[in-house]
């Protein structure tokens, strides 16, 4: 009697129909969870970059102001008073136009045009990074002249 | 069944009541969610600011000033951060720590530090201004309690040079005020800018718009000859007993504002310590005196350009001259019988100059003063520059004993920098330059040269250069004390009476000096201008015209300006060179 109404009830379509869906849903649930959480941790990823670049650029700017308050420093000891007083301490006074003497050079024109002073270059061949194409097979030669310069800084 | 057909004929007859009333409800309904939907613009915008309110914050971004430098790129500002501390006492943890290492760092009393942790106040002022320093130590307590505000300052880091010419800044660092800072304030504050930076950290931050800066400004300003002309400067107000003086060196060839000393003066950097508000004045350009006997030198190249007076013109001084039924004598009351224009000039006669602006005529003599700027701003590039004032016939307080007495510089009013200008003019062949302080402004799509520019031609060749010859012999003959023996000076002393409500002051300190002079006389390049006033001495050429001489022998060094030996064996070699073939040198 009693196996036969459990026979009864587990041969039932409708049941085996809710098992099915219940096994769908799930399924679902897992995959949303998945998603979700690869989302939240790119998210999350993505703020503390965020973060990051902010603390940087704060940095950036806290530099900046202690770089002009040291050219500051630096200007307000190159003041002329204090110039001056260092160099009468150390033995030098003002120049007066007795110390002063113009020579005139007969054949030198100070008004001609300067030649323009061309800096004796050397020209290096600069090393050229390998450019891989954006296709399987240049992904895969990356990859592989990755592997061979670890295994060339391994050799020394 | 009659009856049931009977009740679906009522039924069929209220269906198109009922569907309608149905419709007009939708309707009514469609057009309420549309009402809410588009709502008018300035209540979405509202709308719009609340919700941005609770996702944004808007930070209101100071721009950095731009900087000021010298003509050699020396700076003469800075902007620096100073903060202001504040306490949220609810978020305070441990106040008696908090205490003990604020106290430290603010170098500030205990038990007033208590206090401000532990109120009973949503927020509290702990301190400011504090320096960078301290704020930056402040922050490295990291206690969230505490909150850093920055208020930019400027600094000048060489403290009191120039302090005139460069000016203030006032209200946290945004309003520029006296000399450049406030007549360039629009080109160096730069954009005040309202950043909405959104509270949700997934936006990128961003970076500051670089176009938000000022732009920086390159003086004309010669840090060198400013420092030496300050020295000189204070020395000769101390040892004359004046009561302060000026000092202004040209180009007069470019119109470049070399320096612009002013004593007494002040450190930028503590202007708020200042008890006296005078000292905030630019006696160069923002007030006015009675030049005196400077103008002399204008009366006569104004005679001359008219035509009103020839080179070989002179006159009988008897020693007096009325004019407007006012009688005008010569100093000492002295008479010179027949005496040319350079007479005029080196013993400066006022009945000399009045004789030449008779024979002129008031229109002649007045548009020829006005033709070299006096009465005008001058457009120098300071901060207020007054006008001055030169009275015509019409004007208010205008009468002929008025006109007599302009003629040698009294009853008139100008700026340093307007005679200063005038003189450039005559040295600068009869043309004016516009005078200008700044040199150069650089933005973020470059710098811009301050361009050559003329303002008028307001003599001939042929009268600046009779005119400074004239001025060569008011040196030699009149003003020795300015005399240099290498080098060939042209200039004029003045001296002006204390003008007061009741008549020309009298007695010790009374007097306005001041000497104007430019070398080498030939091809001016530079031209000075120093003006005390009250000395204990009354004349322009015994107090005035030897600080020339000092700041005339230290100008020739630090321009580098050669002797007229030099000069003329200069000249010889570049006659040479222009005689020689292209290709040939």
């Amino acid at each position: 009697m009693s196996q036969a109404w459990i026979q009864h009830t587990f041969s039932r379509r409708r049941f085996q129909t809710q098992s099915r869906a219940t096994a769908i849903a799930i399924l679902s649930v897992a995959i949303l969870l998945i998603l979700g959480s690869l989302y939240l941790s790119q998210v999350a990823a993505f703020a503390i970059t965020n973060r990051e670049i902010e603390d940087l650029i704060g940095r950036r700017d806290e530099i900046k102001q202690q770089n002009e308050q040291l050219i500051g420093e630096i200007a307000s000891y190159r003041i002329v008073p204090r110039l001056y007083a260092r160099a009468v301490e150390i033995g030098f006074r003002p120049a007066t136009n007795e110390d002063i003497d113009y020579l005139v050079f007969v054949d030198y024109n100070p008004n001609r045009q300067a030649s323009p002073y061309v800096a004796a270059t050397q020209r290096y061949a600069e090393p050229t990074a390998p450019v891989y194409d954006e296709t399987f097979g240049g992904w895969l030669r990356a990859q592989f002249d990755h592997f061979r310069r670890q295994f060339q800084t391994f050799g020394g | 069944m009659p009856e049931r057909s009977s009740q679906q004929a009522i039924i069929h007859a209220r269906l198109p009541i009922v569907a309608l009333f149905l419709i007009i409800l939708a309707a009514m309904l469609i057009v309420h969610l549309a009402n809410f939907q588009f709502f008018p613009r300035s209540v979405r915008q509202e709308l719009e600011r609340i919700g941005s309110s609770i996702t944004n914050t808007t930070l209101r971004i100071p721009a950095e000033r731009g900087m000021i430098y010298d003509r050699d790129g020396e700076p003469l500002t800075f902007n620096i951060l100073q903060y202001r501390l504040g306490v949220s006492p609810n978020l305070v943890f441990d106040a008696e720590t908090l205490m003990k290492q604020l106290s430290v760092i603010l170098d500030m009393d205990e038990v007033e530090l208590y206090f401000k942790l532990t109120s009973d106040n949503v927020w509290e002022f702990v301190a400011g201004p504090i320096s960078a320093e301290q704020g930056q130590a402040v922050a490295a307590l990291g206690d969230i309690s505490l909150g850093l505000e920055e208020i930019p300052k400027r600094f000048y880091p060489q403290g009191s040079l120039a302090a005139h010419a460069i000016g203030i800044v006032l209200d946290d660092g945004l309003i520029g005020t006296l000399g450049v800072e406030g007549a360039y304030n629009s080109t160096l504050a730069g954009r005040v800018m309202d950043l909405s930076v959104s509270n949700v950290p997934f936006s990128l931050p961003e970076d500051r718009p670089a176009e938000q800066r000022g732009q920086d400004i390159v003086l004309t300003l010669d840090r060198d000859v400013q420092f030496w002309m300050e020295a000189e400067l204070e020395q000769a107000v101390k040892e004359n007993g004046a009561f302060r003086g000026s000092i202004i060196v040209m180009d007069p060839r470019n119109g470049e504002v070399l320096a612009l000393a002013n004593y007494p003066s002040f450190d930028p950097n503590r202007f708020l310590e200042i008890t006296d508000p005078n000292l905030l004045v630019n006696p160069a350009v923002q007030e006015t005196f009675e030049p005196g006997s400077l103008v002399q030198a204008l009366t006569a190249a104004a005679a001359l350009e008219s035509g009103a007076i020839t080179e070989q013109w002179s006159y009988n001084d008897i020693g007096v001259i009325e004019i407007g039924g006012r009688e005008f004598r010569n100093r000492y009351f002295r008479s010179h019988g027949a005496v040319d224009i350079a007479g005029v000039l080196s013993k400066s006669l006022h009945v000399g100059s009045a004789t030449m602006a008779l024979e002129m005529g008031e229109e002649a003599f007045y548009n020829g003063l006005r033709s070299f700027g006096l009465g005008q701003a001058t457009g120098v590039g300071l901060f207020n520059e007054e006008l001055g004032e030169l009275r015509l016939r019409g004007d208010t307080g205008w009468s002929e004993s008025v006109f007599g007495l302009n003629t040698y510089g009294q009853g008139m009013e100008v700026t340093p920098m307007q005679i200063i200008t005038a003189f450039a003019t005559i040295a600068n062949d009869g043309v004016m330059r516009q005078p200008h302080i700044v040199r150069q402004v650089i933005g973020e799509d470059g710098a811009i040269d301050a361009r050559l520019s003329t303002v008028r031609r307001v003599l001939s060749t042929e009268t600046a250069r009779f005119v400074k010859d004239l001025l060569v012999r008011t040196v030699r003959e009149g003003a020795p004390e300015a005399y240099m023996p290498n080098y060939t000076v042209a200039g004029k002393p003045g001296t002006a009476q204390i003008n007061t409500a009741i008549g020309f002051e009298a007695g010790p300190n009374s007097s306005i000096v001041s000497f104007i002079g430019f070398l080498p006389a030939d091809e001016p390049e530079v031209v000075a201008m120093v003006k005390l006033d009250r000395p204990d001495d009354f004349f322009g050429f015994e107090v005035a015209a030897p600080v020339f001489r000092r700041i005339a022998d230290r100008l020739v060094i630090l321009l580098e300006i050669p002797d007229d030996a030099a000069q003329r064996a200069l000249h010889a070699v570049e006659a040479s060179l222009r005689a020689t073939p292209a290709g040939q040198e």
